[in-house]
């Protein structure tokens, strides 16, 4: 176990090296530089020039690297220049946000796609089977954020339900909270659950044709009763194991729904970096998140090794 | 329904009776109003930042010497008068006694040469103070500016709200670019910055208005203020914004798309403002690059456009048709040598196009993905297809389209707006196109009308000279004038006394409950 | 009708004909394959079966609601949504199709090597690791933004984010036949090592290959509609899925036809290849299956 545990560590730690260089890279492969965000059209190069001495861009790329490296490696991931604020503080402020989103919508895509894939392997065949599987796929195919656009309309415009956007925090006011969250986080959820739906169906499906079900059908017990006690746990393990896709997916679908929402999360500001050419944030805010998806991946491996000794040997 | 980004319970004041001339206008002290803008400050240090989005919040944030009234006309504002010398290189500014910043320090001369000065080291647009060759606190409560040579701009310069030549306390004078603590003079005091999601400012309730000033005039003026807070949120999306105001959430949208303000007009609850004009649409072409350096290639361009078809699409519903290069009820603003504007006449192109050099080469319009310059783009697209010009659009967002602009290769045109300039008045609308900064080739004829505009002291003679560079604009089709477009504004009924200018000023105005 | 293709007196059948039989018994694929070829013709006789230009503008019929001329209304230009849809459908799917192909290449080449010489399968496993680290959409976003906004850029962009997955597949399925008899009956008789990975490895990677591909096809048109939203898709005029969208998003609350139907195009076309996709699996890759 220890060695699998050193494998996959020094693995992780590679792969760090690489994301944190190609972090770095992208800021002198994007063209344009943050000094147009302060500037109008007027501005001429010299004053460009000026601003960017000023904004410390005028140093040589190697120069900023090491400064970079030498900060990241004490944890600080530098100082943004339009938010004007250190990076590390700007995400930690908004990971709650995004975190709330992203958890809320893979509560929303487990129980729901959990419950839909039971119904759908239970009747497997007959109508609700088909209906399930029909919605999951529909879920699949639709664009989240073009559903996005759609709710606001319908709920938002049209009801006046939920409101438009924005964010509450939930320590302000819960029910604000529950306000603006809810149906972000609803159609964030859509293609999980259609994912974990299907995933759900085929692993019950697949438990309920082995030995033991059938023994234990044989026997005479109750269907449901088969099904929970028997079906469900041994077909939950191989959904538990995409937590870390699904997880993925989550973080990255999050990025396009903070934007259709206006939700000020760490997807939004990464974007909102990318297209104001906001360096530090841009190189922060992607290792972050790569960060945060190795370290899940990783979690969820020794979790998959602990509970299945032949992986270690792969 | 429940106010989701505003501030639950509204402290309402007491209704003050106030008599304004002649008649009673119940004015109610308190309230919040939340204004939906379309981009962050990418700064609140206001000498740092040409871009709109700041100047919507400094402003009511800081004050300068000299500020623009109605008419942006330059008239003192933190300073008595400007007292000029003969030679008209010497100014003497007698700073208004008592002003308090925000922190509760008096406002002194140290404060205004720390500001200048550092204006001229990090200011955004530092050419505005370039005249300069001394600043110095001649009394407490005075400053005397000396400048190298005559220039006839001196005062609009100072005045000049692009980005602002804003009056700190000396200590944050002090300070590098964005590192200030923000605090001005103003009649808002700054509450917080909350990147990615708003900006807070709330009443002062120590400002000290101007006591020369009568009523609210331009950024000048009398500034008085009966709300309690503002709050700028930043919403890019332009569906968003509208729900939110719908939703009552949001009291005030700095801008909204024509069809959203023709389907809210006719709704008691709101009202909708039209700021006209507030900038101009401009087509610009690469002078360094054929056939854009081909002056009979740029006639025919100018010939084929139809500018009414540009400015109705990328602009419905608010925009004129006018070729001037400046406002209407500009001081300076005429007609005269915009003949060539909008001809859109196929044929009298194609016969330029035979003369010039083209070939058929595919051309590259370079645009922003702002929805508006995007479409100019598209429709001059189309309409140089009809004389057999094969135009392709390069989309990206501003930081790469802003800095493939301003070199020599990779594009022949470029559309976008122009909003300050013409406000600013004839000789920043003529200084993009000094030294080639714009067209990216030297124009010895706009070099030289840009220097005797500036020290020529005489009114008459300053006028001639700008009508020669309007004519000189269409003769050579430099660049190309779309028209002018303005910006929808949409509040919500209970806002009283609100009357759009270039920033939506939040003094004089008040919230019924 | 189909169906008389799996007469039984056709046996017995060459494997090609077992799958084919097969495909053409699956309704999945039968749904997913006739809505594939609708979309398809649309975007082929594009130009035949739209009723305007949908370049031409026209100010004078802005932001009309869908009636009996313009049956999917007009945008803010007074052009035809239903021919830009129809248009649209050309874009859309070359980009699914080239981001299919490029992925699809890159992928088979990069995982075949990796699982096949274990000397290089660390490192480009590990560079795979990495891009995969971001998430696909943050990293189309931001290739987008360096290379800037083209067809062939949003190809490229797009291709990146989904090859390492791609590779993943291929290496997977690349691992398990190396290993097994045959392979070393070729090497034994004295088969090249490139010739054992095109003859004898490839072969058996392709099953799941062609199924992820399936599915990067959908994802691509969705990313695609992503991109455009994010304001980094392809350029106007010619309109794509994703830029019809992005361009009405201003006209949201007074003219949402144009924003639902191409929405609604997108469902169509991902939906079917979804069931393709789907089709293909049960088929082709049963051990995938869900």
């Amino acid at each position: 176990m220890s060695r699998f545990l050193v494998k996959r560590l020094a693995g992780a730690f590679v792969v760090l090296v690489l994301v944190s260089l190609m972090s770095f890279a992208i800021i002198w492969l994007v063209p344009g530089d943050p000094t147009a965000a302060f500037l109008d059209t007027s501005a001429t190069p010299d004053q460009v020039a000026r601003l960017r001495q000023q904004l410390g861009l005028d140093r040589p790329i190697a120069m900023q690297m090491l400064d970079w490296y030498a900060r990241i490696v004490q944890g600080d991931l530098g100082h943004s220049i339009l938010l004007n604020r250190s990076v590390t503080a700007a995400i930690l402020e908004r990971l709650p946000v995004t975190l709330s989103l992203a958890g809320l919508a893979l509560a929303f895509a487990l129980v729901m796609g959990v419950l839909a894939g039971i119904v759908a392997a239970v009747h497997h065949n007959r109508w609700p089977d088909q209906l399930v599987m029909s919605l999951a796929l529909f879920g699949l195919s639709v664009p989240d954020f073009w559903l996005g656009i759609m709710l606001i309309l319908l709920f938002a415009v049209k009801l006046g339900l939920f409101p438009t956007g924005g964010y509450v925090p939930f320590s302000e006011d819960p029910f604000g909270w529950a306000g603006t969250i809810i149906m972000p986080a609803l159609t964030l959820a859509i293609i999980q659950v259609g994912f974990v739906a299907r995933m759900t169906r085929a692993s019950m499906l697949e438990i309920l044709n082995q030995d033991f079900i059938r023994t234990a059908d044989a026997k005479g017990l109750k269907r449901a009763e088969i099904m929970l006690r028997h079906g469900l746990p041994n077909a939950l393990i191989p959904i538990l194991t995409v937590g870390g896709i699904v997880a993925g997916a989550l973080l990255g679908g999050a990025v396009i729904i903070e934007q259709v929402y206006s939700i000020p999360g760490v997807g939004r500001l990464i974007i909102g970096g990318i297209l104001s050419r906001d360096y530090p944030v841009i190189q922060g805010g992607l290792l972050f998140l790569a960060v945060i998806y190795l370290t899940v991946n990783l979690v969820v491996d020794i979790l998959y090794a602990v509970a299945d000794p032949r992986v270690r040997l792969e | 329904m429940k106010r989701w980004f505003g501030f639950g319970t509204t402290a309402l004041g007491a209704a003050v009776l106030l008599t304004a001339s002649g008649s009673v206008l119940a004015q109610t002290k308190g309230g919040d109003v939340v204004i939906a803008i379309t981009q962050a400050p990418p700064s609140l240090d206001a000498q740092v930042t040409s871009a709109q989005a700041a100047r919507n919040v400094t402003l009511q944030i800081y004050e300068t010497l000299y500020a623009r009234d109605e008419n942006a006309k330059p008239v003192p504002e933190l300073s008595e008068e400007a007292k000029i010398s003969a030679d008209g290189k010497t100014y003497v500014f007698p700073i208004r006694k008592g002003v308090k910043f925000h922190n509760g320090k008096e406002l002194d001369a140290k404060d205004v040469v720390a500001s200048l000065e550092r204006y001229r080291k990090v200011g955004a647009s530092a050419s505005l103070l370039s005249a300069i060759d001394k600043v110095t606190e001649t009394g407490p409560h005075e400053v005397t500016v000396t400048l190298k040579d005559v220039q006839s701009t001196f005062l609009d310069n100072l005045s000049s709200p692009r980005a602002p030549i804003a009056i700190y306390p000396a200590e944050e004078a002090a300070k590098p670019a964005n590192q200030i603590n923000y605090i001005g003079t103003g009649p808002f005091r700054f509450v917080e910055y909350k990147p990615d999601s708003h900006v807070k400012i709330a009443r002062y309730d120590g400002y000290v208005p101007n006591p020369k000033a009568t009523g609210r005039d331009g950024l000048a003026g009398k500034k008085e203020v009966f709300l309690d807070t503002v709050t700028f949120r930043f919403m890019p999306e332009a569906g968003a914004r509208s729900a939110a105001f719908e939703a009552g959430e949001v009291q005030l949208l700095e801008t909204v798309e024509g069809a959203t303000a023709k389907r809210l007009e006719s709704d008691k609850r709101y009202v909708v403002y039209k700021v006209l004009p507030f900038a101009f649409q401009v087509i610009k072409f690469n002078h360094a690059q054929p056939p854009t350096n081909d002056v009979n290639f740029r006639l025919a361009v100018q010939a084929a456009l139809d500018m009414e078809e540009i400015m109705a699409i990328s602009y419905p519903d608010i925009n004129q048709i006018d070729g001037a290069w400046l406002y209407p009820g500009a001081p300076f603003y005429t007609k005269t040598g915009t003949e060539k504007y909008n001809q859109a006449d196929l044929n009298a192109a194609k016969a330029l196009l035979a003369k010039s050099g083209y070939k058929g080469e595919k051309l590259t319009f370079i645009v922003d993905n702002l929805r508006a310059n995007t479409d100019t783009a598209t429709v001059v697209q189309q309409r140089l297809k009809d004389i057999g010009v094969n135009v392709e659009l390069s989309v990206a967002d501003w930081p790469t389209v802003s800095k493939i602009g301003f070199t020599p290769n990779g594009w022949q045109f470029w559309a976008h707006g122009y909003g300050i300039e013409p406000y600013e008045g004839p000789a920043s609308v003529m200084a993009p196109w000094v030294n080639g900064t714009s067209q990216l080739k030297k124009d010895d004829k706009i070099d030289s009308l840009s220097a005797a505009l500036n020290s020529a002291m005489d009114e008459g003679k300053r006028k001639e000279i700008f009508v020669e560079f309007q004519k000189h604009m269409y003769d050579n089709a430099v660049a190309m004038k779309a028209g002018n477009y303005g910006l929808f504004q949409v509040g919500t009924a209970k806002l009283k006394n609100f009357k759009p200018y270039r920033i939506p000023r939040m003094w004089g105005v008040w919230l019924e409950p | 009708m189909s169906i008389a293709i799996a007469k039984p007196e056709l046996a017995p059948r060459s494997p090609t004909m077992i799958v084919i039989v097969r495909l053409f018994q699956s309704r999945s694929f039968l749904i997913g394959a006739a809505l594939v070829l609708a979309i398809a013709l649309v975007a082929v006789f594009a130009d035949v079966l739209s009723p305007y230009d949908p370049l031409r503008n026209s100010f004078r019929t802005r932001l009309r609601p869908p009636d009996s001329t313009f049956w999917f209304g007009t945008d803010h230009f007074g052009r035809d949504i239903l021919s830009r849809v129809i248009h649209g459908a050309r874009i859309s799917l070359v980009i699914g199709l080239m981001t299919a192909l490029l992925t699809g290449i890159a992928g088979t080449m990069i995982g075949a090597v990796a699982g096949f010489f274990p000397t290089l399968d660390n490192p480009i496993m590990r560079l795979m690791d990495a891009l995969m680290a971001f998430p696909a959409i943050v990293l189309a976003i931001a290739v987008a933004a360096v290379l800037g906004a083209s067809v062939v850029n949003v190809i490229i962009a797009l291709s990146i984010a989904t090859t390492p997955h791609t590779a993943r597949i291929v290496r997977a399925s690349v691992l398990v036949v190396r290993e097994r008899e045959f392979i070393e009956a070729a090497r034994a008789l004295g088969a090249s090592d490139l010739r054992v990975l095109c003859r004898h490895v490839m072969p058996n990677a392709f099953g799941p290959l062609i199924v992820r591909l399936t599915y990067v096809f959908a994802t691509a048109i969705l990313a695609e509609a992503a991109l455009s939203f994010i304001g980094v898709g392809p350029p106007p005029p010619a309109p794509s899925f994703g830029s019809i969208i992005a361009q009405g998003r201003d006209f949201i609350t007074e003219a949402p036809w144009i924003t639902i139907f191409p929405g609604l195009a997108i469902i169509v076309s991902v939906l079917g290849l979804n069931l393709l996709g789907d089709g293909l699996r049960d088929v082709l890759d049963p051990r995938m299956r869900t």
